[in-house]
């Protein structure tokens, strides 16, 4: 039994580095990994087993208080006696570490260990040269021949790709219908003898009517195909007595640049086996923030000196570098964009959303269930500052600047809310209650002058608004 | 009546009914003037009365027409229009009428009516009398078809003939009848003015108040032959059709901002991807400030004037990449 235990103990250390596909084990059944072999499966890796932990933090459930038999009485004993004498630590022992970068204002994690880490318990960050799971390492491989599985980035591509095809096919049908329907109008219209005047023949001198005008902007968009220019052999045109000619200088076959010899070549070489991992891990200051002080798993370092920087140092730096250009500690306000930011992230991931950024769709933040390779996100959360209290409004000076600060236009709004339907997910409006500046004063901890950060947090409300776009006549049921 | 005409230039300026002072809508009641204005001007404004027995009817609206303010502005500048207090001027004017006039109009209301009662009757007749023709000579041919077989061709015709020579003189007195007393229709005008006379066109036109830096976007727009429509329900400021939106499915998405304005990057994703979600193009523009011309307020006179004419309006179209 204490092999066992054990061998649950370290677990958690070898789970960082990726294991390969495998079928599902339960927990109980957690034997040391058994020679057996799978052959490599080209389906997708077991995602439940591969992300299973929400947070990079481990934990250590204690045994139900239910002996089975005698053996169990002791096994529960034993570890309950365990855990009261030496009680493993959820967190890593060494803290990952992470850089502050003050020029793209985010946060840099470049040990691949810390990276997958974070990665894969709580999808937190996003690969630098990656759309999101830092892959590169992966698609170099593939892209080298060495790997055969396929990235999503890969997979966006294709299905890109086929949707492009989809769409010319889709064009060409319809405009081979059209062309059908005007042939059939202009034999009617021949055997009758009657012009017909359909809404059709009326736009057909006037350049594009309200289905070819459409055809027409599709085409453009689907003629250009990605020309391989390293196929094309080079096309000399010459102007002779106005004549233009199109030579090929290397017209014969065997001059032609063998674009597919020089690839495979590359790959062939022995050393690109052994590439190194360019990729780091890039985090919002949110994020890192939330790592640092909310699980406290991540050391983030200071640049320059590679010291690491104090909680209340990353509270004072994040607040100041969330302004363009970064401000100075006395004009900091409590509801710079950092703080105000934070407060949403802190509050839906403990509510157990896996709280992503969501430039891409015009929010702040995007909340996925369990994580975005698990599903879409379901909601898009855009963060609004509310002044509620009274301090707020005390001057008319404030008063003005506040409004001003509140002013969001009708048109933001629907901009807003049309592109979440596109995608369809769920707007969801978040106000965050600013407390007045005094606040900050009276949440020091002692007489040390360092801010209790959890206190002044407490300060703050979050009140959400889902929005939703609704039209009559389509939701009837 | 006339809106089955082609619209006729109405006498210019034509006023443009502000609903009160304190209320900045702009509307007009005029059927022709607006027919008019969306065929030579390309000035559309939205149609925004429903029935009054179907209140919750929200497509397919009839009059009044509202103008955007800037479509209002660009008619004012021009010349074509004047804006009138509809509340005040409407009350003026009903107060100021004498007995007689009172009179005249309901006369003319109550003869418009009975003209248009007779002209009813005379149709109805016209169209039953054209169906008993249509039955007689339907029945004549099948007679006709069967007078193969039948006695004599002869007769028939003839007796097809006698029956179609009779019917208009048995008709006759029933043609003349309807003439003497129809009941007259209540016409309820859907203008003030006629049957009010024309309320006088003011010295200085009051120009409607407009964002600046929109109404030029709006008249750089319109002065290249858009059409354009208030682009509220897709999150922008204008919708921008090539022709008219009957036709034409509309190309841009148009925002206007001021030229030093900041815009937040999450507005300018939101909107290349609002744009290319639709397969429109969203487009930013603004004026240009030259420089050497920013700061002072002496000149802000001039700005005006220069943003009015939507001079300098610098455009921009943003597209979403990777869709």
């Amino acid at each position: 039994m204490q092999e066992l235990w054990a061998q649950r103990d370290t677990r958690p250390t070898t789970t960082y580095t990726r294991p390969p596909p495998a079928v599902m084990t339960t927990p109980e059944a957690t034997k040391p990994l058994s020679p057996i072999k799978e052959p490599p499966r080209p389906s997708k890796p077991n995602f439940a087993r591969l992300y299973a932990k929400p947070f990079p933090l481990n934990t250590y459930p204690l045994p139900p208080l239910i002996p089975h038999n005698a053996f169990s009485v002791l096994h529960i004993a034993f570890t309950y006696i365990y855990h009261h004498i030496a009680r493993a630590s959820s967190h890593p022992k060494i803290p990952y570490q992470a850089y502050f970068s003050p020029e793209t204002r985010s946060i840099h994690v470049t040990d691949q260990v810390a990276i997958r880490a974070l990665w894969e318990s709580g999808f937190f960050g996003k690969g630098s040269l990656s759309r999101s799971e830092p892959t590169w390492l992966d698609r170099e491989k593939r892209r080298r021949g060495l790997l055969a599985n396929e990235t999503s980035e890969e997979v966006t591509r294709q299905r890109r790709e086929e949707r492009k095809k989809f769409k010319k096919e889709r064009a060409r049908k319809e405009r081979e219908a059209i062309e059908e329907k005007l042939k059939e109008e202009e034999q009617s219209k021949q055997n009758s003898g009657i012009a017909t005047r359909t809404a059709r023949a009326r736009y057909e001198g006037i350049d594009g009517g309200p289905v070819e005008s459409l055809a027409k902007s599709i085409e453009p968009l689907i003629a250009e195909e990605p020309t391989n220019f390293s196929d094309l052999p080079p096309m000399v045109i010459t102007k002779q007595n106005g004549v233009i000619e199109e030579k090929n200088p290397t017209a014969t076959p065997s001059q032609l640049p063998n674009s597919a010899a020089t690839p495979t070549q590359w790959t062939l070489e022995p050393e690109a086996a052994a590439i190194t991992n360019q990729e780091q891990l890039h985090l919002t200051p949110s994020e890192a923030f939330f790592l640092a002080y909310g699980l406290g798993v991540l050391q983030i370092l200071d640049p320059k000196t590679h010291h690491p920087l104090t909680i209340s140092a990353l509270f004072t730096l994040f607040r100041q570098t969330s302004y363009f250009p970064p401000r100075q500690f006395p004009t900091l306000s409590p509801d710079d964009p950092f703080l105000v930011d934070y407060i949403t992230y802190h509050h839906f991931r403990s509510l157990g959303w896996v709280v992503r950024p969501g430039i891409k769709f015009a929010v702040d933040w995007l909340l996925y269930l369990r994580g975005p390779v698990f599903s879409h996100a379901e909601f898009a959360v855009t963060v609004i500052p509310a002044y509620r209290h009274p301090y707020w409004r005390s001057s008319e000076a404030l008063k003005q600047e506040t409004l001003k600060k509140e002013r969001k236009t009708w048109w933001w709004l629907h901009c807003l809310n049309r592109v979440q339907s596109q995608v369809r997910k769920s707007l969801v409006l978040v106000y965050v209650e600013v407390p007045p500046p005094s606040a900050l004063a009276t949440c020091h901890a002692g007489d040390t002058g360092v801010v209790d950060i959890g206190r002044f947090f407490k300060t703050y409300k979050v009140r959400e608004l889902t929005l939703k776009r609704w039209i009559p006549n389509r939701e009837r049921d | 009546m006339p809106a089955s005409n082609p619209p006729t230039a109405p006498d210019l300026p034509f006023p443009v009914f502000q609903v009160s002072s304190q209320v900045e809508r702009y509307l007009l009641y005029d059927i022709n003037t607006i027919s008019w204005l969306r065929k030579t001007h390309n000035i559309l404004g939205v149609l925004i009365g429903t029935l009054p027995q179907i209140p919750q009817q929200n497509i397919f609206l009839g009059l009044p027409l509202e103008l955007q303010p800037e479509e209002t502005r660009l008619l004012v500048e021009k010349g074509l229009a004047y804006t009138v207090n509809d509340l005040d001027r409407h009350t003026q004017d009903l107060a100021s009428q004498t007995p007689d006039q009172i009179e005249s109009i309901r006369a003319d209301l109550y003869r418009d009516g009975m003209e248009l009662a007779r002209e009813l009757e005379r149709n109805k007749q016209e169209q039953t009398r054209e169906a008993l023709k249509k039955l007689r000579s339907n029945s004549s041919s099948t007679t006709n078809s069967d007078s193969t077989a039948g006695p004599d061709p002869q007769t028939q015709d003839s007796a097809s003939e006698t029956t179609l020579f009779d019917s208009p003189s048995t008709k006759e007195p029933t043609q003349t009848k309807p003439t003497i007393n129809p009941k007259p229709w209540t016409i309820t005008p859907t203008t003030s003015y006629p049957p009010l006379s024309r309320p006088p066109v003011p010295l200085f036109p009051v120009l409607p108040k407009v964002n600046p830096s929109s109404y030029a976007l709006f008249a750089h727009l319109h002065g290249k032959g858009y059409f354009i429509t208030p682009g509220i329900r897709f999150g922008c400021h204008f919708s921008v059709y090539p022709g008219d939106p009957l036709r034409f499915h509309s190309h841009f998405l148009a925002m206007s901002a001021e030229w030093d304005e900041e815009i937040s990057l999450l507005d300018l994703v939101g909107g290349g991807r609002l744009g290319t979600g639709v397969k429109k193009g969203w487009l930013i523009g603004g004026v240009e400030e030259k420089e050497g011309e920013g700061g002072d307020g002496g000149d802000q006179a001039e700005k005006d004037k220069e943003k009015s004419g939507g001079a300098g309006v610098r455009t921009f179209c943003i597209e979403w990449g990777g869709m």
